[in-house]
């Protein structure tokens, strides 16, 4: 009985697998090898939502050359191992570009299945260097900014700025995303220590640390406040640690990654001041540029809900380079797209400047906004770009 | 006179002790069936794959093979001597990261893993070989972590494997110069074929079954089912329970290192709880105490894993992976 059921059970499974392969000339595909459920969901959807808005302006506007683009999605149900399945499956429907997680862990079995059938894949917001030709291979590319960047911006812009000379650094060690950050702010004090700042002191904790209390002790121990805290951590563990580190009445500068972007969780902790977060775009009404304000209508009426952070740019400025990188191209061939999106440099996107070159497919210098929140209340102060790109041995670390 | 009688006796004795003793391969003989049924399913799984040239649908049976090898890895161990392993995921993080040192371009290991010796740097072997180092170097972690652990029996001994299944994840998870910490290691080239999973699922049948009806796995098995009286008829069962867990290493070993070449990417997490239990929740439906139960089992689970993939696709309820065999667990 079990061996009948077993057979009946496989044919059903190859007959529901084996559709035909729909690429035609008639259209461009793009697949969408992303976590629908899961985890990742929470950062690959508002992503997707972007791209989506840009995918439909195209074929509103006619198409790219003259082709509509369909989209084919598949779920990766945030697992490595549905992820390479998830990848195979859209190449299977014709994919021209699959557009991959969110995070590299997650997104790169998918990554590595285009890369292995020669086709573009698309990180929609990984900011690891792996996340490209390090990690995939040369047809790989993110469509955000390396996490060293936003280190490093923080750094510069706090002692140029808002001249802050004593630096105390504080590194969650839970992910790569963390120590990116860490690694960009490490490459870049030197250059200001030789200009005058100090760092003086540094320490580590976990994100599922309940109470900071021993890093916050050696703070205060300090013998004068230091003037900018360069906290390389993400949710759900930073919001623990800025509370605490308020609480203890430390009212230095608060300098982080583009992680803790957003308004979602600042009733945690009221009245937040002197706090300072990296944006590719700013979500609070605010950005200088009235396209993002445009954007961030569209994306409200698409949705029924305003972005809830600026992860939800880079979906966007994604099919919008590989777009134009296809205009250009005259073709979705991965080898020629691949040429014109290295031939970008400082390509105006909406969301600040792109650069791609042959040794690296992910931003090492780009223009941030900058976002203070004051008394609870963010809002864009300024922007800057690094006066330097980042190098790739301080990426590599 | 009483001499030759009790010559004449114990010739008399041997004689029929010759009688009743089997005749060589007997066994084997009355039990190679089973392997080979069990082969020619799996064999039919790939060809009806084959036929279909869906590219996610061979991928989904190169993971029902990795399973296969897992669960009859396991099965080797838990199947035998009746002690209910947690550890043994561990050994295929072994083998799976031995398969990432030995596979990824030496260049690319001098960025991402420096800390690993200069040989090792130097090295870059074939999948297959790296696929049977790999066992080697899990059945070795096995030699050493048995040695102590088979001295345990019963709820002792599964709480020790999972303290070794824990130490090994939390090694593997934070030595970042020789195993990449928690960061992926990448690089490790993915093969695509359906036809070495399948011969590396048919071989570890076959070791199964050839350990289990060897001198040893006999033993072994009657110490599992009457302990007392197997220590009693000689068997040492520390010994008995040592040679099948170093066997069973060397599967999950082997298991490891194509589950790193089906994706590509190895991480601590990935061979942790999560395999653990829905690896052995498909030993459990199977029938722990067979192999053609493990097999059935495995095919079976992800049959049905598939099969409520397919029917929530585009309705999201969160069901993951291992949300259905902690059902089957209760």
């Amino acid at each position: 009985m079990t061996y009948k059921m077993r057979i009946v059970a496989t044919a059903l499974a190859s007959m529901s697998f084996a559709y035909p392969a729909m690429a035609d000339d008639k259209t461009i595909v793009i697949g969408f090898a992303t976590a629908e459920s899961g985890f990742m969901e929470a950062y690959d959807k508002p992503a997707q939502e972007a791209a989506m808005i840009r995918i439909d302006e195209i074929n509103a506007a006619g198409g790219l050359l003259g082709k509509q683009i369909k989209v084919v999605k598949a779920d990766t149900k945030s697992d490595r191992a549905e992820g390479a399945k998830a990848g195979l499956s859209v190449l299977d429907q014709g994919a021209d570009l699959v557009v991959v997680s969110c995070d590299y862990d997650f997104g790169s079995p998918a990554a590595l299945a285009a890369e292995d059938a020669g086709r573009i894949s698309f990180f929609l917001c990984a900011e690891s260097v792996k996340a490209g030709i390090q990690g995939v291979g040369p047809h790989s590319f993110s469509a955000s900014v390396l996490a060293a960047v936003q280190g490093a911006t923080m750094a510069e812009w706090a002692f140029k700025e808002k001249g802050a000379k004593d630096f105390y650094r504080l590194l969650d060690t839970w992910t790569a995303y963390n120590k990116g950050i860490c690694d960009g702010f490490d490459w870049m004090m030197p250059k200001l220590e030789a200009q005058g700042a100090k760092l003086v002191g540094d320490d580590t904790f976990k994100n599922e640390d309940a109470s900071i209390a021993a890093q916050i002790t050696r703070i205060k121990s300090l013998p004068k406040e230091p003037d900018a805290i360069m906290l390389c951590t993400m949710m759900p563990g930073a919001v623990s640690a800025i509370k605490q580190l308020r609480a203890a009445g430390i009212n230095s500068m608060i300098l982080n990654g583009s992680g803790v972007d957003g308004s979602y969780w600042l009733s945690a902790v009221p009245d937040l001041t002197n706090f300072y977060v990296p944006v590719q775009g700013s979500i609070y009404g605010d950005d200088p540029n009235p396209a993002v304000l445009k954007f961030n209508a569209t994306y409200k009426e698409k949705t029924g809900a305003d972005p809830s952070s600026q992860y939800v740019f880079p979906g966007y400025v994604m099919v919008e380079v590989w777009a134009k990188a296809v205009e250009r191209a005259g073709t979705t061939d991965a080898d020629a797209v691949v040429a014109e999106l290295e031939k970008m440099k400082d390509e105006p996107t909406l969301f600040g400047p792109r650069t791609f070159t042959p040794e690296l497919h992910h931003q090492n210098q780009t223009r941030y906004l900058i976002v203070e929140t004051k008394a609870g209340k963010p809002g864009v102060v300024g922007n800057w770009t690094i006066s330097e790109p980042v190098p790739m041995d301080a990426l590599l670390k | 006179m009483g001499a030759a009688a009790s010559l004449a006796n114990s010739t008399a004795a041997s004689a029929a002790a010759a009688e009743r003793k089997p005749a060589r391969f007997a066994l084997a003989r009355r039990t190679i069936l089973t392997p080979v049924l069990l082969s020619l399913l799996l064999l039919a799984i790939a060809l009806i794959t084959v036929m279909t040239g869906s590219r996610p649908f061979n991928q989904t049976v190169i993971d029902v093979f990795v399973r296969v090898i897992l669960v009859v890895g396991l099965y080797i161990f838990i199947g035998n001597s009746g002690v209910l392993s947690f550890g043994h995921i561990g050994f295929t993080c072994l083998g799976a990261y031995a398969a990432a040192w030995l596979t990824i371009n030496p260049m690319m290991k001098r960025g991402s893993l420096p800390g690993l010796p200069e040989w090792l740097l130097a090295t870059r072997l074939p999948y297959w070989q790296s696929a049977v180092l790999a066992a080697l170097f899990a059945a070795l972690a096995a030699l050493i972590f048995g040695r102590v652990l088979m001295r345990l029996s019963g709820i002792a001994a599964s709480i020790a494997t999972f303290a070794m299944l824990a130490m090994i994840n939390t090694v593997y998870s934070n030595w970042e110069s020789v195993t990449g910490a928690t960061s992926s290691v990448v690089g490790i080239p993915i093969v695509r074929t359906i036809w070495p999973y399948l011969i590396g699922a048919v071989v570890a049948v076959f070791i199964a079954w050839a350990h289990a009806i060897s001198r040893s796995g006999l033993a072994l098995r009657a110490a599992r089912d009457e302990p007392t009286a197997a220590a009693a008829s000689g068997v040492d069962i520390p010994r008995e329970r040592l040679v099948a867990f170093v066997v069973s290493g060397a599967i999950m070993g082997l298991g490891g290192a194509l589950m790193a070449h089906s994706i590509g990417v190895v991480t601590p997490d990935t061979f942790y709880l999560g395999l653990t239990f829905i690896t052995l929740s498909m030993l459990v439906v199977g029938g722990m105490g067979s192999l053609s139960g493990g097999v059935v089992g495995v095919v079976l689970l992800s049959a049905l894993i598939q099969g409520l993939r397919w029917l929530e696709a585009g309705v999201s309820l969160g069901e993951s992976t291992f949300a259905l065999p902690k059902g089957f667990r209760k």
